[in-house]
């Protein structure tokens, strides 16, 4: 066990340092000279070429990047370009609102997911599962910032019942949340009743049911916990799509969490920021999902010893 | 009716009663497939975007330099089957011009996954060995990008635009269909016949192209399905955060997008781009989930 | 907490008992109601609140709240004393401003406004450590001196006929020296600008909102009515327009243009479409070897005639913009009118084919989502370029930095035949919109993206960046403007509008013509 957890986490660090590389690459790729940008379209050629100094753009590449990768290892992500600030400041004052929105919609969607699943799966085939099974690939196919909008259009101005934009009023979270949680939860529910499908088709479900005993108790005894490890699997791949909503719903909604962030630095050509996002945001992917893996390989011990 | 013996010379002759054609595998998968009311109404629904998409250029040339700005935000009408947009165009035109955009969209960023994807982990299942370490650790830095984000790096180290959206959106399912593809080459190359094969000297690339890839096309095609939604989401939410496909190219994601600051003038702008995504991708993954359940030898 | 709240309702009792007293100005505040808090709405988070480094009047104007310069403009454009007291005394050489200060100011952190503060808030904004600082056209300032408790000297490198209108920029704000070593901030970056202003900062989340706080010692006969304005950034239009109509906001800035309208007509808003001095143009490349037919005038000329700009204005902008008369804004110090390119198809086509140019084809480029309408109102001017026989290949379209990148360049690598662009002073002078039309302003010297040159042109500006007598200089811009109308270099579209909306709960809502909003002083209704 122990050889594995070690393998595991030995295997993540070249892959981050391998993101680390991608990202310096792409971002410095963006068409647009940074300067300009930064110094906005009235300055004088004198003062952009302060500003270029000032930050080092007009570095060779190796050394921005091998600048780069230093401060890296000390956990120094750089400055903002944008507002002077030190990146890591800049992602850990937004980083509590996304987390916020992630982990409302992690929870909706696990609980209600697998709640759904299970009911699906029991019933199958009956006009529940048809239902069930329906709103999943509907929340699977709905584009997440179209949801978001027509939520706006229903409860915020039609309704007044929450608040269109920003984070400030108390009940702010509660649209956000909901549009994001709608694609993790079609995805969890997919997969509990698919998972909990096979788990009950087993012979030795069949055995116990034939003994007699009641659904609920061989649900409980066995089907959950057989059921549970492919739903953990996505719970961990849903991270990825939650992310990835995250960015569209916090447009949406004037959310200042780090997808906005994200997408405003693209725009302001705010290297630092964009690396330092895109860095940490596959980095607690890679997180995640190690952690769902050993939680496998301690769950079924025939994955330790593959 | 009884079921005809396949193992006796005149079973295996009248291969065209429909009862020899349900025990053969293909058979049984077209018939599976026919039975399953949600894959064919996906089906359906992917006919008729395909019609409208070939439809477009038949019914009415896309010229943009022809904008009738009096004709702004006009309602559903008989001579404007969906309205106008803002600018005075046909709403149904822009919308089957989009079918065309958005489709082509999918259709070739999975297919640069596809090509990319299928040869890369049917040789780094099969191999083994440093390749397909190498792979893997490449893999593993592309599948770190979650979701978007790996389209939202590359689109915005490549630029924006349709050709790049296809790239960046085709080269972050790359991963996927490796993953896939090396799984399947993994369990095949152990297989008796794949190692007789060996035995008597036929070259790996032969066995590659001959059994390892066909074997492992069942769960592509299904992923290549529900694939094609996802890249129509993906692409649909790069032009939504204005870092898509660009004017004056229609994409229904884009046109989304700047249909928003619309919601209140007319809100079928925001709607009507809105369902046409939201049609194609829940017939993908119509389509997909048939395709998965008609391939699933478990679930008879 | 608790201390904020005390210090709000402390506040209120001060505004109350100041009211009653009517104070010491000779404005009275009588009948205006105080207390509560103002919240406005705008579409761009601030990268920095520094003084000095201020690119964006939505950035700017928020500082305005709590940072004051030596002169300022009024709602007209004209330029007024702030912290100075009165107009500057100006040697016959040009060269030096003595600038009387006011007396008996207080920064909000009680420390005294006087010479040495004024001369360390300019000589910070010259300092190249300062981050980011962009002092502009302020680096003719040569050295600053406090004669006096009360006076300064600026001296100047050379003559500079539109300084004092140049010193109305936010990046000349003075802040508090003492404040530099508080609160965060340091000398070379200031997070927490401390001044004269209205109001202080008390609370900041980046991309959420901004919280600001009255100061209850203004100095000004003026007095902030509200206790906090709440400044939320909220980037999407629609939404701003959600919040006001769902009660999330008091007033906001720049809704969809297309709801201006049926904003307009509901009894519970006002619209308020202020003047800005912004133009908005098609730019030709005057010297375009990929499309030679630009570089004569009567083409460009034609091609002003050939757009339809008032259906433009009426039903891309909604009715948000002025149409032009003159290559600038009529806010600027310097604007004369000087004709119209009345829309005339007929006559675009006749002056096409006797220039030759029928049935030419033209690269154009236009960004998207840096102003309001771009990539639309580039794509309308295709469709009437079009109906005139050219064939209009575009509007390409990128993000903003992007597209800067690619019309911010010599005029070897130009992308674009024509491309959209908006021009906007930093201060009501024509000398800056004549900017966009001195050849040595050039890429990468500058931004003249038409690489537009007139010795006539460029003689007359000259004369007037020295000029002495205001008249004269009017005069001297006057006609160069008349030439600049006759080359056209651009095709001349229109002057957008600033609009605002806010609830009828709320009065003394007004702007500035340069994009800037100003609630220093508004007051529930």
């Amino acid at each position: 066990m122990l050889t594995y957890v070690a393998r595991r986490v030995l295997v993540a660090v070249p892959t981050i340092f391998g993101v680390a590389t991608v990202i310096f690459l792409l971002v410095r790729l963006l068409p647009g000279d940074p300067a300009r940008t930064i110094a906005g379209v009235l300055a004088s050629q004198a003062d952009v070429e302060r500003i270029r100094h000032q930050f080092g753009f007009d570095q060779p590449l190796y050394v921005q990047y091998v600048t780069y990768i230093v401060h890296l290892l000390t956990g120094d992500l750089g400055i903002s370009t944008r507002t002077g600030a030190p990146v890591r400041e800049e992602i850990l004052t937004r980083l509590p609102y996304t987390l916020e929105l992630a982990a409302i919609s992690t929870v909706i969607s696990v609980l209600l997911g697998v709640t759904l699943g299970m009911i699906a799966a029991t019933r199958r085939g009956s006009p529940l599962d048809l239902m069930i099974s329906a709103l999943a690939v509907f929340g699977l196919s709905m584009p997440v910032y179209w949801l978001g909008l027509m939520l706006i259009i229903l409860f915020s101005i039609q309704l007044h019942a929450f608040p269109a934009a920003g984070a400030q009023d108390p009940l702010g979270f509660v649209l956000p949340s909901i549009t994001l949680a709608m694609f993790s939860l079609a995805l969890v529910a997919r997969q509990a009743r698919s998972a909990m499908l096979e788990v009950l088709g087993q012979d030795y479900v069949r055995t116990a049911r034939a003994k007699g005993a009641p659904m609920r108790r061989v649900l409980a005894k066995h089907a959950l916990r057989n059921a549970l490890l492919p739903v953990m699997t996505v719970i961990g791949l849903q991270f990825g799509a939650l992310i990835g909503g995250a960015v569209l719903t916090e447009t949406v909604f004037s959310w200042p969490g780090v997808g906005r962030l994200l997408v405003d630095s693209i725009f302001s050509r705010d290297y630092a920021v964009v690396q330092g996002v895109v860095l940490m945001l596959a980095v607690g992917f890679i997180i995640v999902n190690l952690l769902v893996d050993l939680l496998y390989a301690y769950v079924d011990p025939r994955i330790r010893y593959s | 009716m009884s079921i005809p013996a396949l193992d006796t010379a005149d079973g295996l002759l009248d291969l065209t009663s429909p009862e020899i054609g349900a025990q053969t595998a293909g058979g049984r998968f077209w018939s599976k497939l026919r039975r399953s009311p949600s894959a064919l109404a996906g089906l359906g629904i992917l006919g008729v975007y395909i019609v409208l998409a070939l439809l477009g250029p038949l019914v009415a040339p896309f010229d943009p330099g022809h904008d009738i700005l009096r004709e702004q935000f006009l309602p559903i009408s008989s001579l404007h089957f969906l309205g106008t947009d803002d600018l005075g165009r046909d709403e149904f035109l822009m919308i089957v011009y989009g079918a065309r955009y958005t489709l082509l969209l999918g259709f070739f960023a999975v297919a640069i996954g596809l090509f990319a994807g299928l040869p890369l982990g049917a040789i780094s299942g099969y191999f083994g060995g440093w390749v397909d370490l190498l792979v893997q650790r490449v893999t593993d830095v592309l599948l770190s990008f979650p979701g978007i984000l790996l389209a939202l790096a590359l689109v915005a180290g490549l630029g924006v635009g349709l050709r790049n959206v296809i790239i960046s959106v085709g080269i972050s399912s790359i991963p996927i269909f490796t993953r896939l593809v090396r799984a399947s080459a993994l369990s095949i190359r152990e297989l008796p016949y794949v190692e007789a094969a060996r035995a008597l000297g036929v070259p790996h690339w032969l066995i590659l192209l001959r059994h390892v890839i066909p074997n492992s096309l069942a769960p592509v095609i299904v992923q290549a399905t529900l694939q094609l939604g996802a890249a129509i989401l993906v692409a649909a939410g790069l032009g939504f955060l204005g870092l898509g496909v660009q004017k004056p190219t229609p994409e229904w994601g884009s046109m989304l997008g700047e249909a928003r600051t619309y919601i209140f003038t007319d809100a079928n702008l925001v709607t009507l781009p809105g369902l046409a995504i939201f049609g194609a991708v829940l017939a993908f993954n119509l389509v997909g989930d048939g395709l998965r359940d008609a391939l699933d030898p478990r679930l008879k | 907490m608790p201390i904020s709240k005390l210090a709000a309702f402390a506040a209120l009792v001060v505004a109350v008992v100041a009211c009653g007293n009517g104070g010491a100005g000779t404005t009275s505040t009588t009948g205006t109601k105080h207390g509560g808090t103002l919240t406005v709405a705008i579409g761009i988070d601030p990268d920095t609140l520094d003084p000095a480094a201020q690119t964006t009047t939505t950035a700017s104007q928020i500082v305005d709240m709590m940072v004051e310069r030596l002169y300022t403009m009024d709602a007209n454009g004209a330029t007024q004393p702030q912290l100075a007291s009165d107009v500057p005394k100006v040697s016959s050489d040009g060269l030096t401003y003595t600038v009387p200060l006011r007396t008996g100011v207080k920064f909000s952190d009680g420390s005294p406004f006087n010479a040495a503060a004024a001369k360390q808030g300019l000589d910070r904004l010259l300092n190249p450590g300062t981050f980011k600082t962009q002092p502009g056209v302020l680096s003719v300032i040569d050295s600053v001196t406090a004669t006096d408790d009360k006076t300064l000297a600026i001296k100047l490198k050379s003559a500079f006929a539109p300084f004092v209108a140049a010193l109305t920029q936010t990046n000349s704000a003075i802040l508090s020296p003492a404040s530099l070593t508080q609160q965060g901030n340091t000398a070379a970056q200031v997070k927490v600008p401390v001044g004269t202003g209205p109001y202080v900062m008390k609370e900041r989340v980046n991309g959420d909102h901004i919280t600001l706080a009255a100061n209850k010692d203004y100095w000004g006969s003026q007095k902030p009515n509200y206790d906090t304005q709440n400044i939320k950034i909220v980037p999407d239009d629609p939404s701003r327009e959600a919040l006001i109509r769902s009660g999330g906001a008091d007033v906001i800035v720049a809704p969809p243009l297309s709801d201006l309208p049926a904003l307009s007509q509901d009894s519970n808003l006002k619209v308020l479409k202020a003047k800005s001095d912004r133009t908005l143009q098609i730019i030709f490349n005057t010297v375009s070897t990929s499309q030679p037919l630009l570089q004569k005038p009567e083409v460009r000329q034609a091609l002003n005639y050939a757009v339809n700009k008032d259906e433009i204005i009426k039903n891309v902008m909604f009715g948000n913009a002025v149409p032009l008369d003159a290559p600038m804004s009529k806010t600027l110090f310097g604007y004369c009118s000087v004709g119209t390119y009345a829309f005339d198809p007929a006559k675009a086509k006749s002056m096409l084919q006797a220039a030759g140019a029928s049935g030419m084809t033209i690269k154009l480029g236009s960004p998207t989502g840096r102003y309001p309408q771009d990539i639309k109102v580039a794509t309308a001017v295709a469709s009437y370029l079009h109906d005139v026989g050219i064939t209009v290949q575009g509007p390409q379209t990128s993000d903003w930095p992007t597209y800067l990148g690619k019309v911010n360049v010599p005029p070897a690598q130009a992308a674009f035949d024509a491309h959209f662009l908006g021009w906007a002073p930093a201060y009501l002078d024509a000398s800056q919109q004549f900017e966009q039309f001195r050849p040595d302003r050039i890429p990468p010297k500058g931004l003249e993206t038409s690489y537009y040159s007139n010795p006539t042109v460029t003689d007359l500006i000259n004369k007037a960046a020295g000029e002495v007598d205001q008249q004269k200089r009017k005069d001297q811009y006057c006609q160069a403007s008349k030439q600049v109308w006759q080359d056209a270099p651009w095709i001349f579209l229109y002057n957008q509008s600033f609009p605002i909306v806010y609830t009828a709960k709320v009065t003394g809502v007004s702007a500035f013509p340069n994009e800037k909003f100003d609630t220093r002083f508004a007051s529930p209704a």
